[in-house]
């Protein structure tokens, strides 16, 4: 008897998934533990396994569909079996209200995309009416986005009240307008990628001009328009490409966007002298191979760092939540921001101020490639209670990272810069330079010197903390990381 | 078409001429002389006479030169009203006037300040003192009289009278607050009920089928007096009035009609003939008559009594209405009478006077009565040349004091308009619940059976007043339909209040087109239930004459299409006069006009938008038998005109949405408010008329498809209006689609549509949109899903313009902006 293989629920709070692409075809033979289909939520890539064995029968979902969890994609069993009854859903017991919701979710994003009249099969055939002739009046599209964004004044006013930015919304209303459901599904959305720390780093360049196979299959619509002759030598040159962002684009979109309506964000750059930081990444890469330490990084170091000191700053360690509750964390997790090729996420490290600096490396070095290859469980993606973005790689100087709602500060890490100071004998590792002139000179008393600096940009939300506190713990871990070693006996 | 009169093609087949009897031509022919010697008139009769016109002359003498030099005697003024005079026209007035009574009623034209001044002095001239300052009192609390008391001494009750009168016209033409109808009127509709002057009317001939409608009156209620109707030759060229003239001498009244109410109406076509329609000259150019009174002969065996009457001479009108009267008396009305006359300045003071000779004006003004029946008095030794000298002293000296106090704004002021933005707003409808007729005190009204031996009462009794009894649907004839729902009040209406009739084509044997009255007839005598001609402005017309006069007439067009034929009836006589009289008039008629199926272009159109326009009507439109029979029974109970529209689609449809079904007992819907027939979070679907069930029908799809949970909120009442509920249903679902038969181009939701962006736009998740018929002509009744809005319409525009629905695919093209764009400059 020919089953149906469902759409796996990947995590507590998915609903649907896209589909990516298919392995296997129509017809194929499949097996136990086959990997059917590649699929992703809005955080994490997954493949998914054949629960079935036998021959693949149909494909009810296309490459690029968007399937409620736990619905049925595709009928495995013998060839000529009938498998009408599987199509069209059958989810688990007491699946069916979120499932047609979900489903309903599916084909409103389908709308928009203008892909309805082209892709009935998107939607499942329990909700399918019958199309009958081709429909005469154009469906709503996607507005190609020019100017400003329209909206009915019911959403707007929804928005506001949400806090919620209407562009952020995806319009599924005639002619392209943000109607109030719109705004409605943008909160909910917002919800779950607040759950889920999507947040952190503003500029996360590259994900969203730089299209993947995934994201294409994944509902996007990418519209050229040719430049118009006067402009352009060339007539078929595009003077520009309009690219709908994927899903996760979306999310990170609406995420940063609230974080900042919502909250009195301000942020502090300090800098440390990362003399002995630099020594001892330095005494890692050449003598920790033994310890399997070799691979300690300086990020890493900051990582233990601001876990340590953040148990002494519980106030920064914290979740502001709804009715003015700060909710103060007794372990800190901290949520390490990743830049991934899908867009930024934040997997975060459980425990992190119990963890050795080993166990931190290693575990962030985990994360991290997960979370590049999709394979993250969406329960690794929340919990997280203070955010460390790095951006020191890339020579960042200062910038003013974006809190993860509820969380209440995220710290950002710079590069580092060589600067100068008054020569001080306390200076750890000096790199001197005589005071008063050119190399070689010489003077007594005061001369300056050069140091490697360290910047890091503390952006916490002033309506938990105050200035002052956030600028001690700023300054104590500044004072940590300088003095590296004596954080070891915590 | 009653049993009782045989058409026999035996008789009807056999050979003869038609005899005519000759129509009497100024054939008075006495002399003042002779008059005296016949003791008709006392001296002093006769000097009253010529007193009379000398006020009539000077009024409006003064008028001319108020509009023409803004002076008069000394006074500055002027007002940019018009002034249609009718000098050289005062004698036929005062003759018209002098043996007519308070009870009588006169309605005039454009060109009737002489006839009202005329009725008036005559009025003053007969009632006691005692009688005279109580009307002065009474009217409007004695605000005139109050004025005249502080700027002038009377010498006698008369001569208060006369001020009171003057001032009061003057004041009108004038537009303040002190005119006889607060200046609402002016000068072409001007009135005076107290002394039986009802309403004049701008639209020419437009009195023609009021005052048959107020001669209806008197008969069906017994009143005593007779009604003139005064309108000129030009309006004989006015179809309107061939429907009155024919409608007041139809035959029932000799052959059909019993007891008291045998007989013609006591109605008297006064035409006042000064040759010219405006500076069409009637005679000769623009009509067919050569002699007006020729006309007679056409409409009725007794050439309704035609005579051409030599208007210069008041004792020859004077002689003409002694007998006529009589007639009258002796129930053989009405009478046409042809009263030669001339107006000796032009149509108005614009007039130049192009398309008449000086010759021509001056040998007229050689005949001016004021001049030849002045010479005739003193030649007859009736008096002295220095009593008249005294008797045009006298009226001057009256209408440049008179003048001079409407003037004054001070003494006279304007309604202020700027501290009360109410002024007219209060006018528009009178609101009053009246039972019965003010008119009518404790007469028992005319039936001639018990209501409960009515065989309808009978049926209507055996059926179930829901659709839907004990979850079964009620088989079509045992359902109490919108048929029993209206006919209902109306029957009950009928053994309360004495004074209501009913009447339009075909009501009576057939009982109405759609049998809406069927039964009626049993109960009801001809008085109260008749078949009118095929006259849809006299059906109308005489409706407002019946209710201005104080009795509630229910009329009936049977088709709403033809309100174009009655036009200028419903638009503007039965919506204006409450508000033109400053509500001394009220308008308790309600008009009954069905939206037709089946019956092609001119037989299919909803214009509820039509009437919805013109300020002045209530216009309701019932699509369930709850609110057919509690809209009606307000109707009946209220004081003001109601257009109220039914759908021959849903004549049949039981009550599918009122909870218990429709109540035996009578009960109200108030005007103004809507009826939610489901409830609904989604979208809110407003509706008109029959359109209601289509609407419910999407509702049901878009809840069983789609998951959207339609709001259906049925708009029984188009004019008043309150938004209270409307905006409230917005609010929570955001949505809003307005749907009804009546052609989307000018279609009233439109203006509801208009209001509900202003009204809720922050709730709006999009605009409201319309769903209305194509802007076409009605195609036949097989192609009705391609021209009325249909469920699939409803739920096409939602997903195109409120709300896309997942997996819906448009039906129709109704809603793409391009093709909205298309037809409307295509205009269609």
């Amino acid at each position: 008897m020919a089953v149906a293989v469902l759409m796996p629920k990947a995590g507590i709070s998915v609903e649907t998934c896209l589909i990516g692409t298919w392995n296997k075809k129509v017809g194929d033979p499949v097996a136990v533990g086959d990997i059917l289909f590649a699929y992703e939520t809005d955080k994490a890539a997954f493949e998914c396994e054949s629960t079935a064995a036998g021959t693949l029968l149909e494909i009810f979902y296309e490459d690029g569909a968007e399937v409620p969890v736990l619905t049925a994609v595709c009928a495995v069993g013998a060839p000529g079996e009938d498998v009408s009854a599987l199509r069209g859903g059958a989810p688990g017991a007491g699946g069916d209200v979120a499932a047609a919701n979900a489903a309903q979710a599916a084909a409103f994003a389908q709308l928009a995309a203008g892909e309805a009249q082209s892709r009935p099969d998107v939607i499942p055939a329990a909700e399918r009416v019958e199309l009958g002739a081709p429909p005469l009046a154009p469906m709503p599209t996607l507005a190609p986005a020019p100017g400003p964004v329209k909206a009915s004044p019911r959403a707007k006013r929804l928005a506001e009240r949400l806090g919620l930015s209407i562009a952020a919304a995806l319009p599924t209303g005639p002619h392209g307008r943000v109607i109030e459901r719109d705004v409605e599904a943008l909160s909910q959305n917002q919800r779950s990628a607040g759950d889920a720390q999507i947040a952190a780093a503003a500029p996360a360049a590259g994900t969203a001009s730089d299209p993947s196979a995934a994201d294409l299959a994944a509902g996007t619509a990418t519209q050229t328009t040719p430049a118009a002759p006067i402009f352009s030598a060339a007539p078929n040159a595009p003077a520009y490409t309009d690219t709908a962002m994927p899903l996760i684009r979306r999310s990170i979109a609406s995420a940063m966007q609230a974080s900042l309506q919502s909250m009195a964000q301000l942020t502090h750059h300090h800098s440390f002298d990362a003399s002995q930081i630099l020594a001892l990444r330095a005494d890692f890469k050449r003598h920790g191979a033994a310890l399997g330490a070799e691979g300690v990084s300086l990020g890493d170091m900051v990582l233990f760092a601001a876990a340590r000191t953040l148990r002494m700053h519980p106030d920064l360690n914290a979740h502001l939540l709804e009715g003015g509750v700060l909710r103060r964390f007794s372990g800190v997790h901290l949520g390490v921001a990743v830049d991934t090729r899908r867009g930024l996420m934040v997997p975060t490290l459980f425990d992190a101020d119990k963890k050795s600096l080993l166990e931190i490396s290693r575990e962030v070095k985990e994360l991290a490639e997960a979370a590049r290859s999709g394979g993250i469980s969406p329960d690794r993606l929340r919990g997280g209670t203070f955010t460390v973005s790095n951006l020191g790689v890339t020579g960042v100087e200062m910038f003013t990272p974006i809190i993860n709602p509820p969380q209440v500060a995220i710290l950002g890490v710079c590069g580092i810069m060589t600067r100068v100071r008054a020569a001080s004998a306390a200076a750890p590792a000096p790199a001197a330079l005589s005071a008063g002139g050119g190399p070689g000179g010489s003077g007594g008393g005061a001369g300056i010197e050069t140091y490697p600096a360290m910047g890091l940009s503390l952006t916490y939300d002033h309506r938990a903390v105050d200035g002052a506190p956030a600028s001690r713990f700023a300054q104590a871990l500044c004072n940590h990381l300088e003095r590296f070693p004596l954080l070891l006996a915590l | 078409m009653p049993k009782s009169l045989f058409i026999d093609p035996a008789a009807l087949s056999g050979k003869g001429v038609i005899h005519f009897a000759d129509i009497p031509v100024n054939q008075y022919g006495k002399t003042v002389a002779q008059e005296r010697r016949s003791k008709n008139f006392t001296d002093a009769d006769l000097v009253r006479i010529y007193r009379d016109m000398t006020v009539l002359r000077e009024f409006e003498h003064m008028l001319n030169l108020i509009k023409t030099q803004s002076a008069y005697n000394g006074v500055e003024t002027t007002y940019p009203g018009p002034a249609h005079l009718s000098l050289g026209q005062e004698s036929a007035a005062v003759g018209q006037a002098y043996l007519l009574d308070r009870q009588d009623m006169i309605f005039g034209s454009h060109r009737s300040h002489s006839e009202v001044l005329a009725k008036a002095l005559s009025c003053i001239h007969k009632l006691p003192d005692a009688e005279l300052l109580s009307v002065m009192e009474g009217f409007f609390g004695g605000r005139i009289l109050r004025t005249l008391e502080k700027v002038h001494k009377a010498k006698d009750v008369k001569d208060l009278a006369i001020h009171f009168l003057l001032y009061g016209a003057l004041t009108e033409i004038f537009a303040r607050e002190n005119g006889f109808h607060k200046g609402m009127g002016g000068s072409m509709h001007m009135f005076f009920l107290p002394f039986g002057v009802y309403p004049n009317n701008a639209i020419v001939g437009g009195s023609g089928t009021i005052a048959a409608g107020a001669a209806l009156y008197k008969k069906c209620n017994d009143d005593t007096g007779l009604v003139v109707c005064n309108i000129g030759d030009g309006s004989l060229g006015c179809g309107p009035v061939w429907e009155a003239l024919n409608f007041a001498a139809m035959g029932q009244f000799d052959t059909l009609w019993e007891g008291k109410k045998k007989g013609g109406l006591p109605l008297i076509f006064n035409i006042f003939n000064n040759g010219y329609g405006m500076g069409g000259q009637t005679s000769g150019e623009t009509m067919a008559y050569d002699m007006l009174a020729r006309i007679g002969a056409g409409l009725a065996p007794n050439e309704m009594h035609a005579e051409r009457v030599w208007g210069h001479n008041p004792l020859a009108v004077i002689d003409a209405y002694r007998r006529k009267k009589e007639t009258i008396a002796a129930a053989d009305g009405p009478v046409l009478l042809d009263v030669l006359t001339y107006r000796l300045v032009g149509h108005s003071t614009s007039d130049q006077n192009a398309y008449r000779s000086k010759e021509e004006i001056e040998a007229w003004q050689a005949a001016d009565p004021c001049v030849t029946f002045r010479a005739e008095l003193v030649a007859a030794g009736v008096a002295k040349d220095g009593v008249f000298d005294a008797i045009w002293a006298e009226t001057r000296e009256r209408m440049t004091k008179v003048c001079g106090w409407a003037a004054d704004t001070e003494l006279s002021p304007y309604a202020d308009f700027a501290k009360d933005g109410a002024v007219i707003e209060r006018l528009m409808f009178s609101n009053e619940r009246a039972p019965t007729a003010a008119k009518a005190p404790a007469r028992k009204p005319e039936v001639l059976i018990p209501k409960a031996d009515c065989s309808r009462v009978k049926q209507i009794a055996g059926k179930e007043r829901a659709a839907v009894v004990d979850g079964k649907p009620v088989s079509r004839m045992r359902t109490y339909n919108i048929r029993d729902a209206i006919f209902e009040p109306l029957i009950d209406k009928f053994y309360e209040d004495p004074t209501l009739v009913a009447y339009g084509e075909d009501v009576r044997d057939w009982g109405g087109a759609f049998a809406v009255y069927r039964g009626l007839a049993e109960v009801l005598p001809y008085s109260r239930l008749f078949n009118a001609p095929i006259s849809e402005a006299a059906i109308v017309g005489t409706g407002v004459g019946y209710g201005l006069c104080g009795g509630r007439a229910v009329v009936e067009l049977m088709y709403c299409d033809f309100i174009g034929r009655a036009g200028d009836e419903v638009f503007n006589q039965l919506s204006k006069w409450q508000a033109m009289s400053a509500g001394i008039l009220k308008m308790p008629v309600v008009l009954r006009v069905s939206v037709g199926a089946k019956y092609g272009a001119q037989h299919s159109q909803d214009w509820t938008a039509l009437c919805a326009h013109i300020p002045g009507l209530k216009v309701c439109f019932p699509a369930t038998p709850y609110e057919a029979k509690g809209l009606m029974c307000a109707a009946l109970a209220g004081s003001d005109p109601v257009v109220f529209f039914e759908s021959q689609r849903i004549y049949d449809v039981g009550e599918m949405f009122h909870e218990g079904g429709v109540p035996k007992e009578p009960y109200e819907i108030e005007f103004g408010s809507v009826n939610v027939v489901r409830r609904g979070g989604d979208v809110t679907i407003l509706t008109v008329g029959a359109t209601l069930y289509k609407a419910v029908e999407a509702a049901e799809l878009l809840a069983e498809r789609y998951g959207v949970s339609a709001e259906v909120v049925n708009l029984h009442s188009l004019v008043p209006l309150d938004y209270t509920e409307i905006a409230a249903s917005v609010a929570k679902t955001g949505r809003v689609l307005l749907a009804s038969d009546a052609c989307a181009r000018g279609n009233f939701l439109n203006d509801v549509a208009r209001n509900i962006t202003e009204l809720c736009f922050d709730d709006l998740d999009a605009p409201p949109v319309l769903v209305g018929a194509r802007n076409w002509i009605t195609p036949p009744f097989e192609f009705d899903e391609y021209f009325f809005p249909q469920a699939s319409w409803i739920i096409d525009a939602i997903h195109e313009k409120l709300l896309p629905l997942p997996g819906h695919t448009a039906s129709v093209n109704h809603f793409a902006p391009v093709e909205q764009m298309r037809r409307a400059k295509a205009g269609v």
